[in-house]
């Protein structure tokens, strides 16, 4: 079954993420890649913190071929409305049907601080241009010789404040076409279920982003990152653990089996150590 | 008004590449509001240059820089605007530009050009609109997204704002943000939830 038709099931979806190489080397990818062949989705990163990376459109093709569905990330940063357009039918061509709708980081959080940034379209505009494609026809109003078909995503912060204007910028990207949403990283449950019972979510699958903390100094980096809070508890278990990515896989385990009981899914963000997330299930279970 | 700040002075100096004689021009516009192109700005590069073995010819603030027609009337008749080697511009580029037109003198800009600024108090300055040709304050709140959001955003914020603020600079705040509070507080987040703004085309040249 294709992730499309799983988000009209009750399945309890589970998505990770990889990212590219930076270089052509694309051996760790495809060993990464190989750990996750189970899973319901796998979404590849485009030049995520504004960083430079092989692209996420090619890394998808080498997904599809080992029978991993992809979702591709596509960034409305880098590009303007000709290219992204041109990147989406290039999906399309592929053989690639989900794609994730983002703004992207900015550049000045990255290593390319001071480069020249696009956002020739926002996430809004890319959805309803996404499903404007469909219909044959593109943003100039010309005619598509044949037309795509997309799963379209777009993302949500359940934690920045104010959550009502993110309740409102869901309900947004809902009524411009998305279709499921995959959130900034979460660590508290109970706080991700108000959040949940604020916004319209029938219709749409929401899939919790979840961070595999691998070490503490992992942790210091994730809290400088916007939106990201770590409750104290987590801080506590994992500067306290003489193993801290085995309790960074527990809290993980955790945080899945709570979800489970009231969550479409989740979205594991393992961040180089996903060969660890096939466990992460199984001890979700 | 067009915000400048000055240029490193050794930049202007390995601009003018071994041209001897100079004119200054300021600005008596946006640029000696800012104190870049005013009579203080013009003594300090005029002094600066002939330590460093340039024979400044003569200075003049023009009433408006970017306007040609007076640009024009007042340099002309200058004779030592025409003998000189280069122009030490202090005005904003378009400023630099205009002289270049109507004299086809050899430009050396001592200002960078930054941004439409309004006055907030002396000496600074906030960059509230993006000359863009397509103007939509009707549309939010009389607070432009296009300008004052990082990343432009249209039709709503990103993820990434904390406590009200930019990403990108915690000392920023995240336009969207102002935006939903004022419709908030004037009860019209319906607006905000209806409204969609279409793709914008550049501003036409």
């Amino acid at each position: 079954m294709k992730f499309k038709d799983k988000l009209k099931s009750d399945k309890f979806l589970i998505t990770a993420e990889l990212f590219p190489p930076k270089g052509t080397d694309i051996s760790v990818f495809l060993k990464r890649a190989a750990c996750l062949t189970g899973l319901d989705a796998v979404n590849v990163t485009d030049n995520q913190r504004a960083s430079m990376r092989v692209g996420s459109l090619a890394m998808c093709k080498l997904l599809l071929e080992m029978n991993i569905e992809p979702v591709l990330q596509l960034a409305s940063r880098d590009k303007n409305r000709i290219a992204l357009q041109s990147e989406l039918l290039s999906a399309a061509v592929l053989g690639i049907e989900n794609v994730l709708i983002i703004s992207g980081d900015h550049p000045n959080a990255g290593e390319y601080a001071g480069t020249k940034t696009v956002y020739d379209l926002d996430t809004i505009q890319l959805i309803k241009t996404a499903r404007l494609l469909e219909t044959g026809v593109d943003l100039a109003g010309k005619k598509l010789s044949g037309s795509p078909k997309f799963c379209v995503g777009a993302v949500v912060n359940p934690s920045a404040e104010p959550h009502e204007l993110q309740a409102l910028m869901f309900e947004k990207k809902v009524n411009a076409g998305a279709e499921f949403f995959q959130t900034q990283t979460i660590f508290n449950t109970a706080q991700y279920k108000l959040f949940l019972e604020k916004i319209n979510h029938s219709g749409v699958k929401v899939l919790p982003g979840v961070t595999l903390i691998k070490s503490p100094k992992f942790m210091q980096f994730l809290q400088k990152l916007p939106g990201v809070n770590i409750p104290q508890e987590v801080q506590d278990r994992i500067n306290g653990a003489c193993d801290p990515l085995a309790e960074g896989m527990r809290i993980c385990s955790e945080t899945i089996r709570e979800l489970r009981s009231f969550s479409d899914g989740v979205h594991i963000m393992a961040i180089g150590m996903e060969e660890y997330i096939p466990e992460i299930i199984k001890n979700s279970l | 008004m067009i915000i400048t700040t000055k240029k490193n002075q050794e930049e202007v100096l390995n601009n003018l590449k071994g041209r001897q004689t100079v004119f200054i021009v300021g600005c008596g516009s946006c640029a000696s509001k800012c104190g870049t192109g005013d009579e203080k700005a013009v003594a300090e590069i005029k002094e600066f240059l002939e330590k460093n073995g340039k024979k400044v010819l003569g200075s003049v603030i023009l009433d408006s820089a970017c306007d040609m027609r007076l640009a024009k009337k007042d340099l002309v008749k200058i004779s030592d605007f025409q003998d000189a080697s280069a122009v030490i511009m202090l005005s904003c580029g378009a400023g630099g530009q205009s002289v270049e037109k109507i004299s086809g003198k050899d430009i050396v800009s001592a200002l960078d050009s930054k941004y439409v600024g309004s006055t907030e108090r002396i000496g600074v300055h906030r960059q509230f609109c993006s000359i863009c040709g397509t103007c939509i304050l009707s549309e939010t709140e009389g607070i432009c997204p296009r300008t004052r959001c990082a990343k432009g955003l249209l039709n709503g914020p990103c993820g990434s704002f904390v406590n009200g603020k930019c990403e990108t600079d915690q000392t920023k705040d995240c336009a969207w943000v102002l935006i939903y509070e004022k419709l908030k507080k004037n009860n019209k987040l319906d607006k905000f939830l209806k409204q969609y703004i279409q793709p914008k085309k550049q501003s036409e040249v």
